[in-house]
């Protein structure tokens, strides 16, 4: 099959997607395995189909398997680390906001409202609902966003969240009244309430203690078990009442993706994430199951950093992403279970830049950019590991198919622990995962020379000052086209080849109802089990 | 005989002193520490800093063994660098369901596997002897995770849904609370390891029937059941003991494949768990107790061998 007609094929669905985004709520169906199978491929992917909504009863109580999990498993509302913490965290506590599962505009969360004051970006007021309560009864209070922010931000003991957070003037925060908060930025920034909404950023106690977990959450703390399991039970009091459904939520680490798999098909377990590409199939076909797919705006990118040879040539960076046959690496890697990708990030963004040309295998183009940097032959050495899923095979997929423009790429298979070893951020050529974001909180994390994550290195000049001009502009519209400006940048000079979205695969017993996809990328809705229950 | 046992321990205890020198010399070559295995993808330097001073991980290496060392004599096992937890309260929980899954499959297997050895080397070369040999070959050949999957499949998802699929352990429980769970993964055990124990036990029962004093013993008009049970078996079960033991040993360590195919919470997927964790306290105290059944078993297996024999049984006085 060539590349083109296959291209077309895979381009169709995601322009009807878009159009029809609306209507999926309501429950649409569309047929991408319809399209997919005139091209002759054996496998047809799972389709988007939303979940019927039922009628839901309260009480029962509900097993999650979860990804991955170990002895360093954590319960601390700013530590989450894998899988299950994330789980256990969306569960547990709340941040001020949030994108909902739908990516569209932000969700207010334990937040009334997060305004800038006087037109700048610079200083902005959170108001938070009135009669919010912690699971211990405690009232819900500005003093409470202070200690949270100042515990993230911590500079002797810094969370997961102070790279997202770090610019917030920490002193000068002022408490206006109970309820009502005033934060100032030390620089503008627009996009700060995605930043403090992010999930691992959550709003905890004055005097939090991790071994008393307390939170706002649908769920609260009853028991947790690092490696095995943790138990959870319905917060009465939640603020999105009648949220949560069920009484009891239990969350099992498993280690091994067939054990996850077997203990739902075993009964052991209500429902699972992250479903392994290979049983999506078998487990369509049965009848006790649902298998449920979300297109998302996650990301695995190959990174070249920019500093370094080869790659501080922009003319071998662009041959390696004209190297890519990128429908083929979908439909080898993903199962067809993802999306083209432009070699750019945030697609849901309202600013992301849809206008620019899809880039393509360009084997005699990658070719005579190589020769003309001097790179004939090239070799260079790819670092891989169980990162996330499917790299590894992406890894193996790029170097084929880089061979074919006479590269010769050598893979590197290190563990993670390797990997995010004292060489992490510093790999010549490497691959890393990101989950969906907007547009600039994604360039706060991984593209300035600031960024915590900059594994490219990625020190535009140009770009630098498009972004300081977008943060100040709360001009949605003005904002957007400064933005188009970046992503050109990095869509002609970048250092990241990013060949698809990836999809979302979970599964869950059709004895529950509730589950929504999610474009966040996180899996069964967003974590979200106070959507879910037993039908009734 | 006592001077023997006592030789022996001593080069036991040395054994394990040089493997726990050997294996935190590995843990220190491992690229990365406990610090970056615990922040994963947000290892920035900040954090990476904050937590390696938290978790005491920039001692010298000479210290932390030394440390670690003191505490071990003193019984004191040390603190998990992942969980902050006692190392003991960690693994004892992991400690217990593994020796119990060994103890089922052991009290299983070996009777079995005897047993069926002597069986078949009674029923040489008649269709019962090739039967078993060939199915005994066949099973010895699979992977463990093949055989565990293929339980699963039949007894626990598809086919009939008789044990559970997963061997979930609630925290604070153990194995036997609920016995269910250590079926299937005990039943691989024991089909893993019986077809090793049986072949060795039917090839030295084979040689023992045809030795002279077991023609003697039936010229003599012993009864066929006299003759296996009382003159050719202890023959012929000294090297199935040596076997056994070193069965029984792999199995106590832990069998991973067959940990991560039924999630059960043993001691060898929580090794895995803590060598990419670099958890060093940990690693080091289990593959002390990894290594101490080892050398206890062998100690034990070489007891067995002269008690059964003789020749040995006499040979120190």
């Amino acid at each position: 099959m060539s590349e083109d007609s296959f291209r077309e094929q895979l381009e169709q669905p995601l322009t009807r997607r878009q159009v029809l985004h609306g209507a999926l709520v309501g429950g649409a169906t569309i047929s991408a395995g319809g399209l997919l199978s005139a091209c002759g491929g054996s496998i047809s992917p799972a389709v988007l189909v939303p979940p019927p909504i039922e009628p839901i009863k309260a009480g029962g109580s509900v097993r999650i398997g979860a990804t991955g999990g170990g002895s360093k498993d954590v319960i601390d509302a700013h530590l989450p680390a894998v899988d299950p913490d994330i789980m256990r965290n969306w569960n547990l506590y709340e941040s001020l906001a949030t994108r909902p599962a739908n990516f569209g505009p932000l969700q207010m969360l334990l937040a009334e409202s997060i305004e800038p004051e006087k037109g700048s970006a610079k200083t902005w007021t959170v108001k938070l609902k009135p009669g919010l309560e912690f699971h211990n009864g405690k009232s819900v209070t500005a003093d409470d966003v202070i200690f949270s922010i100042n515990r993230i931000i911590d500079p002797k003991n810094p969370k997961v969240g102070a790279t997202s957070i770090g610019y917030i003037d920490t002193a000068k925060m002022k408490k206006l009244d109970n309820l009502t908060i005033r934060i100032p930025l030390k620089f503008p920034n627009a996009t700060f309430p995605d930043d403090i909404g992010q999930y691992f950023n959550a709003i905890v106690p004055v005097g939090y203690d991790p071994n008393k977990p307390v939170g706002t959450g649908a769920f609260m703390y009853e028991s947790f078990t690092p490696g095995q399991q943790s138990v959870f039970k319905r917060f009465p009091n939640y603020w999105e009442h009648p949220k949560p459904y069920v009484d009891q939520l239990t969350i099992i680490d498993f280690t091994d993706d067939t054990a996850r798999v077997n203990a739902l098909l075993g009964g052991e377990v209500d429902a699972i994430d992250n479903l392994p590409t290979g049983v999506i199939a078998e487990l369509q076909g049965n009848k006790a199951l649902r298998v449920l797919v979300s297109e998302t705006g996650e990301w695995q990118p190959f990174t070249m950093r920019v500093d370094k040879s080869p790659f501080n040539d922009v003319r071998v960076r662009q041959a390696f992403r004209l190297m890519v046959n990128r429908p083929q690496m979908i439909e080898q890697v993903l199962l067809r279970q993802g999306r083209l990708a432009n070699d750019m990030y945030s697609p849901y963004d309202p600013a992301y830049a849809a206008s620019l040309p899809q880039r393509h295998q360009d084997l005699e183009q990658a070719k005579s950019l190589l020769k003309a940097a001097g790179h004939e032959g090239l070799a260079v050495e790819l670092v891989t590991g169980p990162i996330f899923q499917g790299v590894q095979a992406a890894a193996q997929v790029f170097a084929q198919q880089a061979s074919a423009a006479g590269v010769k790429v050598a893979i590197r298979q290190v563990d993670t622990t390797t990997f995010y070893g004292p060489n992490y951020l510093g790999w010549t050529f490497a691959q890393d995962f990101w989950a969906t974001r907007q547009y600039l909180p994604q360039v706060a994390q991984g593209s300035l020379p600031s960024s915590p994550f900059n594994e490219t290195h990625w020190a535009d000049p140009t770009f630098i000052k498009l972004i300081q001009q977008a943060r100040a502009q709360l001009d949605e519209s003005k904002r957007n086209e400064i933005l188009l400006h970046a992503q050109t940048i990095e869509y002609e000079r970048g250092g990241y080849i990013i060949p698809y979205f990836s999809d979302q695969v979970d599964a869950y017993s059709t004895k529950l109802t509730g589950f929504e996809p999610a474009k966040s990328g996180f899996p069964l809705g967003n974590y979200w089990f106070k959507n879910v229950g037993y039908k009734a | 005989m006592s001077k023997f046992l006592i030789r022996r321990i001593i080069f036991g205890i040395l054994t394990l002193f040089l493997v726990s020198i050997v294996v935190f010399a590995a843990t220190q070559a491992l690229p990365g520490n406990a610090a970056r295995a615990i922040l994963g993808r947000s290892a920035t330097p900040e954090r990476v800093a904050a937590l390696t001073a938290q978790l005491h991980l920039n001692q010298s290496v000479a210290s932390q063994y030394g440390h670690w060392l003191g505490g071990v004599l003193s019984g004191n096992l040390g603190i998990s660098a992942a969980t902050q937890q006692s190392v003991a309260h960690l693994i004892a929980g992991r400690l217990a369901n593994s020796a119990f899954l060994v103890l089922v499959a052991a009290i299983v297997a070996l009777p079995l596997s005897i047993g069926l050895g002597v069986w078949m080397a009674v029923k040489r070369d008649r269709p019962a002897d090739h039967v078993l040999s060939m199915t005994t070959l066949v099973l010895a050949a699979l992977p463990e995770f093949v055989i565990g999957i293929v339980l699963v499949v039949l007894l626990a998802t598809n086919v009939a849904h008789v044990f559970p699929a997963v061997s979930l352990v609630p925290p604070g429980e153990h194995a036997w609370d609920e016995p269910s769970v250590v079926v299937l993964p005990a039943a691989t055990l024991v089909i893993a390891v019986t077809p090793y124990i049986s072949r060795i036990m039917r090839a030295s029962m084979v040689e023992v029937l045809e030795s002279d004093y077991v023609t003697m013993a039936r010229l003599k008009g012993l009864s066929n059941r006299v003759v296996i049970w009382r003159h050719a078996v202890p023959n012929a079960i000294v090297p199935a003991i040596q076997v056994s033991a070193l069965q029984l040993a792999y199995m106590a360590g832990g069998v991973v494949v067959i940990e991560f195919v039924f999630s059960y919470p043993g001691m060898g997927a929580q090794l895995v768990d803590s060598v990419a964790n670099r958890d060093v306290p940990v690693v080091q105290a289990l593959t002390i107790i990894i290594a101490a059944v080892y050398v206890i078993l062998n100690l034990l297996a070489d007891l067995a061998t002269i008690l059964v024999t003789p020749r040995l049984r006499t040979a120190g006085r």
